[in-house]
This record gives C-alpha cells, sequence and structure tokens, in this order.
C-alpha cells in the first residue's frame, strides 16, 4: 500500500512537471541542455555543432531509412530554416510565414502570415523560442513575438529601418533574459549591428555596432550580422560572425583592416560590451562575409585542452581560436584560394593588392558565394573532425571608378563551382575524406550523430547519409528540388527523426516502425 | 489502488483544451511599416505608376540576386544586359522565366498574378532602358556592368603565345576551326565568361551495359548514382551507375586545371587575341 502510494505520489508529481515544461517552453534550461526530444534553438544546441548524440539510426539500418511524413508548405519559396521542436511542437519559416507542425505526424497545427512587406525576401533561417513565445524577424526588420500555442501576435518592434536598405532574416538567438538579433544589407552603406532585446517587453536591452556610423570619414560601413551566433555559458561570452564591409568590391575609400567587418567577435550577453574579435579577413574586397557558424569545441588541441572556436569561413580559411581569449590556434585554407600573400603572425590571411577588383578583371578563387555559405557544417564529436559542404570555385571580379563608392560598387561573375562534402581534421587542417557532391555545388547544411553518421544533401536534390568515418554514401533519396537548408535530427516516442528540407517540402525520416 | 479518475479527466482536459487552443490558426498580424520603393520611375512606354509596383516587388523577390535596380546582386545576372529582356514582348519570356524558375541556374519559381509580372516587367524594361541611355552609368547600390572596351588591356601576340604553348589551348581548339569567328558571337563578358568556361557544355557519354553492349550520347544527366544520355535519335536512357560502367568524354574539364595556373595577364592576354577572331 505504501508503494503505491508512494507511486502514485511520483506519478502525480511527474505529470505535474511534464504539464509545467508544458507551459514553460523553451525554459532556460532547455536551451542550455537540450533533451533529445527537443532542438529548442537555430543550432539545436548553443555549440552550434549539430552533432546529435542520437544512435538509433547506424551505419547499418540506415539503409532502411523511410519517409515518416512530408509536410508541403505549397510555397514557391525554398525553405532555409532549421525547424525548431519543443514539446512534440515543429516552429518553422519561410519568409512571412511560420508553420507549427507535429513532430509527430506531421500535420499543421497552425501557420501565421505576416503581410507582405518591404524588404529582401531572400530566405529566411528560422524562429528562435523563450518560454511559450516566438520570436521571428520579418523581412521589414520587425521582431515579433508571438504565443507559440496558437500563433497570435504579442508585440511587434522595430529593429532596423527597412527604408534605409537594411532586412533581417535570421533566426534570433536566445541567452538568458536577452533575444539577440542581427540584421543584413548589402546594397547601402550601413553600420551592421547586433541588438539584444528583452524577450517580454520587446525593449532594446543593448546594441553592438560592428562598424562606425556611415559618412565617418575613412571609415567602414558594413559588417552585417546575418546569421545566428553561439553561445558559451561558462566563459558567458557570446559569438558572433559579421559580414563584409561597405561599399563591397571597391575598398577605396576605407583604408585599413575595416574593423568590426568580417570578423569573428565575442561580446558579454548581458551588457554587449566586446571582448575580442578576430578579424578572419582584413579589408575585404570579395563579398566574403564571417559569418558562418563559430562552431564552439571542448578537446585537445595538440596535446593541450583548449576550450576552441572553429569556423569555415567564406574566403577559403578553416580557423581555429582559442576562444577564451580570440588567439588563433591554426588558419589553412580547405579548397583553392588566391587572394592572399600568407597569414600574419596573428593568424590573419594577408589580403593580396593585385587581387582586389579592377577594371579589366582579376581573377579570383573562391568565388562571391565563397567556399561555403550559410549552410551550416557539423563537428563530429567521435571522430574529431569537422565537416562541411564545402564550394570549390573561380570567380572574375571588376571594379571601376565610374561604378562609384556606393553599395555593390564594382561587378562579379561565377566561371565554375562544384560542391565537395569535406571531413576536416581540426587539428592539422588536414582534409581526412572528401565526397563530391556535384558540379555548381549543393546548399545542404551538415548533421553528424553519435552513431557514426553523416547527413547532408547533393546539388541534384539527393538527401545522402554518409559514413563519418570515410564519407562513403550509405543511403540516399532523391527529393525532387534543391537542397538548402540544414538537417537536424530528435527523438519522440523511442523513434529517432531525421528531419531535412528541399525546395518548399519538409521530410521526416525514421526507420520502419 | 488505480488512480482516480477525476485527477486522469483533469488531465485529459488540461491536454485537450492546450491541444485546442494550440489548433487555432492565427492571421492576427500587426501591421507593418512599409518602405518607399526606389524606382526610376521612367517609365516611358510604361505608366509610372505600374513601373513603381514592380520596384517594390522587384526589391523583395529579386533585387538580391539581381541588384535593386536590375543591374546585377549576389549571383543573379545584370538584366539590364539581358538578351532575353532584350528580346522580351510584354512579358512572353520574362514572364514564364519567373513563374518557372532556372533550376539549372538555381533560380527558384515565383507564384506570381498576371498583374504582378506585369509590374515587373514593367520595371525591368524600364531599367534597361535607362540603363542604355544613361550610356552604362548605373543606379546606386547594384552590381556594376562590365562593358567591352573594359576587357581591352591584354596584347594579342601574348595570347596567341599562351594559346599555342603554356596554356595548350590548341590542343582541343583552333582559331580557324571551332574558334573561327569567335569574336563575332561573344563579344565583351560573354566572351570572357566563354573563354574561361563555356556555359552548358556538351559532353559526351558512353555507357558500358552489363552485357557488354555499349550506348554512346550526350551526357543528359549525372549525379551519384544516375547516368542518363540522350542518343543520336533524341531519346532520353538512363540507368543506375551501379549497374553499368560509364566514361566520360567532357574536354571543358580542361579548363578547370588551368584557372590555378594561369595569371590575370593570361586571362587579359588570351581575351586580346580572341578578340582578333572575327
Amino acid at each position: 500500500m505504501n508503494f503505491l502510494r508512494k507511486a502514485f505520489l511520483t506519478l502525480v508529481c511527474a505529470l505535474a512537471f511534464s504539464l509545467w515544461t508544458l507551459a514553460q517552453g523553451a525554459d532556460e534550461q532547455t536551451l542550455l541542455h537540450p533533451p533529445s526530444d527537443s532542438w529548442p534553438g537555430y543550432h539545436g544546441d548553443y555549440s552550434g555543432r549539430r552533432h546529435s548524440s542520437l544512435q538509433q539510426i547506424t551505419p547499418e539500418n540506415v539503409k532502411n531509412l523511410s519517409l515518416a511524413w512530408a509536410f508541403q508548405t505549397n510555397q514557391t519559396s525554398l525553405i532555409k530554416s532549421s525547424p525548431l521542436l519543443v514539446n512534440g511542437i515543429l516552429y518553422f519559416t519561410v519568409p512571412e510565414n511560420i508553420w507549427a507542425v507535429d513532430a509527430r505526424s506531421g500535420h499543421q497545427i497552425w501557420h501565421y502570415v505576416h503581410p507582405r512587406s518591404a524588404g529582401e525576401h531572400i530566405g529566411h533561417r528560422g524562429v528562435a523560442m523563450y518560454k511559450g513565445y516566438l520570436y521571428f524577424l520579418s523581412p521589414d526588420a520587425h521582431l515579433i513575438s508571438l504565443n507559440a500555442k496558437d500563433g497570435t501576435v504579442r508585440w511587434n518592434v522595430q529593429v532596423a529601418d527597412v527604408t534605409k536598405g537594411y532586412w533581417t532574416s535570421m533566426a534570433p538567438l536566445v541567452v538568458g533574459q536577452h533575444v539577440l538579433v542581427g540584421v543584413s544589407g548589402d546594397f547601402d552603406n550601413l553600420t551592421g549591428y547586433i541588438r539584444s532585446i528583452d524577450p517580454e517587453t520587446g525593449t532594446t536591452q543593448w546594441q553592438w555596432n560592428s562598424t562606425p556610423p556611415a559618412g565617418t570619414p575613412n571609415q567602414t560601413t558594413g559588417g552585417m550580422t546575418w546569421m545566428t551566433g553561439t553561445y558559451d555559458p561558462d566563459l558567458n561570452l557570446i559569438y558572433w560572425g559579421t559580414g563584409n564591409p561597405t561599399p563591397v568590391l571597391n575598398g577605396s575609400t576605407r583604408p585599413g583592416d575595416n574593423l568590426y567587418t568580417c570578423s569573428i567577435v565575442a561580446l558579454n550577453p548581458e551588457t554587449g560590451k566586446l571582448v575580442w574579435a578576430f578579424q578572419v579577413s582584413p579589408h575585404d574586397t570579395h563579398d566574403w562575409d564571417a559569418v558562418e557558424t563559430p562552431v564552439l569545441v571542448d578537446g585537445d588541441f595538440r596535446g593541450e585542452p583548449k576550450k576552441m572556436l572553429m569556423q569555415s569561413s567564406r574566403n577559403g580559411y578553416f580557423f581555429v581560436l582559442d576562444r577564451t581569449n580570440g588567439k588563433s590556434l591554426l588558419t589553412v585554407p580547405y579548397g583553392p584560394v588566391n587572394w592572399t600573400l600568407g597569414i600574419d603572425k596573428e593568424g590573419r590571411p594577408i589580403p593580396n593588392p593585385a587581387k582586389e577588383p579592377a577594371p579589366d578583371g582579376r581573377l579570383i578563387a573562391p568565388d562571391e558565394g565563397g567556399m561555403t555559405n550559410y549552410r551550416s557544417p557539423s563537428f563530429d564529436t567521435k571522430n574529431g573532425l569537422f565537416i562541411v559542404d564545402a564550394h570549390p570555385s573561380w570567380s572574375i571580379y571588376f571594379a571601376k571608378p565610374a561604378d562609384g563608392v556606393y553599395g555593390w560598387a564594382g561587378a562579379d561573375y561565377g566561371v565554375w563551382g562544384k560542391g565537395v562534402i569535406e571531413a576536416i581534421d581540426y587539428q592539422t587542417g588536414k582534409i581526412r575524406w572528401s565526397h563530391e557532391v556535384g558540379p555548381g555545388g549543393s546548399g545542404a547544411g551538415v548533421l553528424t550523430t553519435d552513431s557514426g553518421l553523416t547527413f547532408t544533401g547533393d546539388a541534384s536534390g539527393n538527401f545522402l547519409a554518409l559514413d563519418s568515418r570515410d564519407g562513403k554514401t550509405l543511403w540516399h533519396a532523391g527529393s525532387g528540388a534543391s537542397i538548402v537548408s540544414s538537417p537536424t535530427s530528435y527523438e519522440l516516442d523511442g523513434r529517432q527523426y531525421v528531419l531535412m528540407s528541399s525546395g518548399g517540402v519538409l521530410f521526416a525520416w525514421a526507420l520502419p516502425e | 489502488m488505480t488512480l482516480p479518475r477525476s485527477f486522469c479527466a483533469t488531465i485529459v482536459l488540461l491536454l485537450l483544451s492546450a491541444f485546442a487552443a494550440a489548433q487555432t490558426t492565427s492571421h492576427n498580424t500587426p501591421n507593418s511599416t512599409s518602405a518607399k520603393p526606389r524606382s526610376s520611375g521612367e517609365g516611358k512606354n510604361y505608366p509610372a505608376s505600374l513601373v513603381q509596383q514592380g520596384a517594390a516587388l522587384f526589391r523583395q523577390d529579386c533585387s538580391f540576386c539581381h541588384g535593386r535596380d536590375a543591374t546585377g546582386g549576389e549571383s543573379g545576372p545584370d538584366l539590364t544586359r539581358s538578351k532575353l529582356v532584350a528580346a522580351d514582348v510584354n512579358g512572353d519570356k520574362i514572364g514564364s522565366v519567373v513563374r518557372s524558375g532556372r533550376p539549372d541556374n538555381k533560380m527558384p519559381a515565383f507564384d506570381r498574378t498576371d498583374q504582378q509580372i506585369a509590374s515587373l516587367v514593367a520595371f525591368i524594361h524600364t531599367q534597361q532602358k535607362a540603363a542604355q541611355t544613361q550610356g552604362g552609368r548605373r543606379g546606386n547600390g547594384g552590381r556594376k556592368g562590365v562593358a567591352p572596351e573594359d576587357l581591352q588591356t591584354g596584347n594579342a601576340d601574348a595570347g596567341k603565345k599562351y594559346f599555342e604553348g603554356t596554356g595548350g589551348c590548341a590542343g582541343c581548339h583552333s582559331p580557324t576551326g571551332d574558334l573561327a569567328g569567335i569574336a563575332s558571337r561573344f563579344k565583351g563578358l560573354e566572351l570572357e565568361e566563354q573563354m574561361l568556361y563555356p556555359r552548358r557544355p556538351k559532353s559526351k557519354v558512353t555507357v558500358t551495359l552489363a552485357s557488354g553492349q555499349e550506348i554512346s550520347g550526350r551526357l543528359a544527366y549525372l549525379d551519384e548514382f544516375t547516368v542518363g544520355l540522350t542518343n543520336s535519335e533524341g531519346v532520353y536512357q538512363s540507368w543506375r551507375s551501379r549497374d553499368v560502367r560509364y566514361k566520360l568524354d567532357a574536354p571543358v574539364e580542361a579548363h578547370v586545371d588551368l584557372f590555378s595556373k594561369c595569371t590575370d595577364d593570361d586571362v587579359h592576354n588570351l581575351m586580346a587575341y580572341l578578340q582578333t577572331l572575327k
């Protein structure tokens, strides 16, 4: 009897707790330590590693992977977002649209449509969640907070002025009591910034500017904060990549390094104060944003335990930094690059002035889209490999005085490129294995799992599962459209799902029940 | 001992109400700030209001790739120098490109009304006309055009030498054969792009079936899993690549090997030489 009473009480507590968590949504603990049945932020956890601890789908059984469900957005916009998963519900976006979808069945729970707004509709990376609320950026640079249960709007604040040329497309990052947002814009000479917003009220808490105000003599503008950063709760630092300087292809009005453009910056999330910065492309003239995921890894670096930050940057170099202080541990190209004179003593590439865009053109590797782009890489903690969808490529860059010093201020044309999934040994930069994914290149990101699988996609729209040890294909499925998103994985009811999207369709894969 | 029924019912009710609340679809939206579209406004043959409307739509859907003034942005071509735009009459070509996209060039399709397409067509034609009348001077912000006169810095003799020597071009090409009159067919940037890496190169493939039978044709599709060709009768055939052996004849790949070897001077000199092949 006593035992039964105890069991009953335990059950009541468990049910009460589960109801409490249902009401809480993505609370601080969930964001800090995401359970396997969740994906509460853009990168999953704060590290940006996109490495799932799930092991149900293995190299041995992945050949049986089959479709659990597919969700059709019926939109021509391609899905670029990483769906959040909280309490069994997926939240994902395309510009002006959010869907809440049951992660078990793939059926729609609600669909929010934002009124057609100004600003570039180039894509949307997804929402952020804090407790029971979602945070969504619109193309006209407003941050909108919605009730996750039904998609009703709670508040709406402007984070940038679309009439000046800003827009927004990123998924915010929630850290403690801060919703961190970044801004986009390359066609005007504008200051990039990260803004911290109160999750309850929408009030601005702080703003960190990556460049001086427009019109400051001999100073750059730009440094847009296109993508979602990462966070180290122990060091209490957020890590963010900044975009290229403006004018984009003409550096004549902005002599010097152009801080803090094309940089990885570490900020205090409470104050927005800069703690350190590392510039991956001093004085960029090729539009190579450094906004690719700053991936946080703890481990040995050549025999010493290190807290590291790794980035496969758009400029063609793979960087490993000590993330406590921003000092370089490794700088090495991961494909053809021809725009530098070498690496300086701080580990920064030295741009070759002869490879700046010119009136008669310069042949440059990589191309403007870069050696990689917004798609996510993954750090495979099991094999110690940094796996990235790389894009070896060549292009021609032009700029002449008549092109002016505003916005793009030049022209560039891709000549050739291809896609290669590369597994980089983070301690040497050596490419352990590579897997060609087709002419032109693939837009798919990468997810690795503890069971030894690498999920990604090729240039023809095939979803792929590769063996993380050697890159061999173990499973594939033609998706019928371009893949321009990064896979995620979760476990519900004891079943592991891998979520991938192509075109306007979200696919959930699992082993047969 | 079992769970009290009322407790279970409460839990079920709570779950149901949460579920029902979550079922509500929302179109409850705030007012958004609308931007003033930046338009040239020079709709000589199109009503200014239609051009304005097209400019706003262009900025939302097209400007990231094609530039806000249609002179090109990230990855998309300069539409004011586009042959397709020049040949378009009232949207007969632009409309289908917008609606179907260009999957080969990674341009997505856009589901837009006839009226919206008409406004885009009005804007693009107005921009093209403005670009032509401004003698190549472009508006602020967008990518800028490359004129044939920009590409005249090379030395034709040095280019010929490179063609016949270091570059190895003469191994595949001949100034009196495939390249005869190349400078009349392509000019300026288009010639340089063709020279560096031809658009849609035609490659051949020979597939050997398990039976030993060989089938040759133009390579029509190739990924890791499937190889497809179009045979001499124009018929498409494909195989699982693991069931056959295939041999590609893709001489264009020699261009890729040259990228890391040639200098900017080599490119400019070769360009000067090719421009003599009229």
